[in-house]
């Protein structure tokens, strides 16, 4: 399984929609297989779904995004786990464990609940 | 009079007091970018607490398009500079995008020493639609207008959307029918499920009975397995189904069933499965010829006819040109990256006097011609397609301002003319002119008009 996670200053990127790097982790049964860094070029929200289909990508671990370019995500099948914060490792190591989405302490402040 | 107090009741100093009364946002960071101070409409905009904001990165708590590489705090703190006015948007916890402004300072302690920096920021969204509102734009989702024809389609928009009826879109090849469509999806409950279109002119009937609705594995031979057709990807959602008046008299009836009874069979499936869909048809078809001629059943057409939507075309909402050409410079210059700064008057002149056949695909078309030629700067006659300077190349001069004015005049009043049956003061009025004014223009433009007047036709 491919996870896409956006980064900037080694943390999970504040804005999806502006952001430009992300880590890609291939894991399998909590175990990471393959990770690698890439870009994207665009800020356009077409462009954005492009690049990850193009990389494979099933999850996307990100921070606030708009809700136009969430549903054009999701329509594309990829699952976004979004409004998430914190250390760029740390929160791959809670993905990892399967726990990411039950810790509120990588939940952006103000977003009581996460979009599904 | 007592000390000024914040709504938790705490006593404030004086500068504390006017923080929290003001309407901006004010928030300061320390040196390692944590919020240390989060004012009231700071909390208002952002709809992050006091509380959850305090000690946490600006950056998740902002949100905004400006955080990242171009943080205009990280650039004050570096140049010592403020940035003063900067635009851009912040992402609400449900995913909507503010528009705001922000300016930022450093921030230094008594002994000179720099020990963070503030931001302020301004919620723009009241003046984004006021600057629409001044610019004489109706917005509804992403149709956008100065036309009072298309005005008054809007206003029945959300009422048409809120019903479940089927909706019959008509008008002319690039007037916008599907976006129409799209618009009328998203309006109405059933936004969150899919949008589904499908041309039904582009397929033969075996196949359009296939794409519609589905079919089961073995039901003919290659089917190995069960292929859901639009019906049933369109399930909670919204079906548009373009080009209706292609479709033949013998799928027509299948079409019928389907609306009347909301059930339909998938090809090769023993049992009826329930159509959960709004059914949206366009056509740019006379619907009701096509029945006189026998060509459209007229059980369908009473069926699809139920709520109808017509869009006119560009030619008769001219006064949008302006806007469209605006909106296309703006796609253009992100898509190719570029920076086309907008288009001379003479060429929005040449614009206005064409008849546009092809509706506003075909002004997007000149638009995206017009960028191949012209690399930036404003767009002028010679960056158009060659057929709207054959006229004035014919009569041996080059593309003027009055000549252009000119023909859009003859067009105007001929147009008025004929929209009503050549009465000249019903066609003045139509053009919110005196008659007078009509016939001295007429006879400056040399506009004939035919043995028939009008004048026993005005009601």
């Amino acid at each position: 399984m491919k996870t896409a996670f956006t980064y900037w200053n080694k943390r999970i990127s504040p804005v999806f929609d502006t952001a430009r790097r992300i880590k890609i982790i291939e894991s399998e049964s909590g175990r990471v297989v393959h990770e690698s860094l890439e870009t994207m070029e665009s800020d356009l929200p077409v462009q954005k779904t492009f690049r990850l289909t193009e990389l494979g990508v099933d999850t996307l671990v990100c921070g606030a995004v708009s809700k136009s370019l969430h549903e054009m995500l999701s329509a594309h099948g990829i699952r976004v786990i979004s409004f998430v914060a914190g250390d760029l490792q740390e929160v791959i190591q809670a993905w990892l464990n399967g726990d990411l989405e039950q810790q509120v302490a990588f939940t952006m402040p103000g977003c009581t609940r996460r979009a599904a | 009079m007592g000390k000024p107090k914040n709504k938790n009741g705490e006593s404030l100093s004086p500068s504390e007091a006017i923080l929290e009364s003001i309407s901006d946002g004010v928030f300061t960071v320390d040196l390692n970018w944590c919020i240390t101070s989060f004012n009231r409409a700071a909390e208002d905009i952002t709809g992050v607490s006091r509380k959850e904001a305090i000690g946490r990165q600006c950056s998740e708590v902002f949100r905004s398009s400006m955080c990242g590489d171009t943080c205009s705090l990280q650039q004050t703190v570096k140049t010592g500079r403020p940035v003063i006015g900067k635009s851009g948007y912040i992402i609400s916890s449900d995913g909507k995008r503010i528009p705001i402004s922000i300016s930022t300072a450093e921030l230094r302690n008594a002994d000179g020493c720099l020990v963070g920096a503030a931001e302020t920021f301004r919620d723009l969204s009241e003046v984004e639609l006021l600057r629409s509102e001044l610019q004489g734009k109706f917005q509804v989702g992403e149709l956008t207008s100065r036309s009072h024809l298309m005005l008054r389609v809007f206003e029945v928009l959300p009422a048409i959307a809120s019903s479940p009826s089927t909706v019959l879109i008509l008008g002319e090849t690039g007037t916008g029918k599907e976006l129409m469509a799209r618009t009328i999806h998203t309006l109405s409950h059933r936004k969150r499920g899919p949008f589904i279109a499908v041309n039904c002119g582009a397929l033969p009937d075996t196949l359009l009975e296939s794409e519609l609705f589905g079919y089961k594995a073995g039901a003919f031979t290659g089917a190995n397995k069960n292929k859901p057709g639009r019906f049933a990807l369109a399930k909670g959602g919204t079906l548009f189904l373009d080009e209706i008046g292609e479709v033949s008299p013998a799928f027509q009836i299948k079409l019928l069933r389907i609306l009347q009874e909301r059930t339909y069979e998938p090809l090769g499936a023993t049992d009826s499965e329930i159509a959960d869909v709004r059914v949206i048809v366009a056509t740019n078809k006379d619907l009701s010829l096509q029945m006189q001629n026998g060509l459209f059943r007229e059980d369908l057409y009473y069926r699809v006819n139920v709520v109808r939507v017509e869009l006119p075309p560009l030619r008769r909402r001219k006064e949008d040109i302006p806007l469209l050409v605006d909106q296309f410079i703006q796609r253009f210059n992100r898509l190719q990256q570029r920076s086309v700064q907008g288009i001379t008057s003479e060429a929005l002149s040449l614009l206005m006097a064409h008849d546009w056949p092809g509706n506003i695909r075909e002004l997007e078309n000149a638009v995206e011609y017009a960028f191949i030629l012209c690399n930036s700067g404003q767009i002028g006659p010679s960056h158009l397609p060659e057929y709207f300077n054959a006229h004035k190349k014919a009569a041996g001069s080059g593309p003027d301002i009055q000549s252009a004015h000119n023909a859009l005049d003859v067009q105007s009043i001929y147009v008025a003319l004929k929209n009503n049956s050549f009465n000249r003061l019903a066609a003045a009025k139509e053009l919110g002119i005196h008659k007078t004014t009509l016939f001295r223009r007429m006879k400056k433009l040399n506009i004939s008009l035919p043995t028939m007047d009008g004048r026993s036709t005005l009601p």
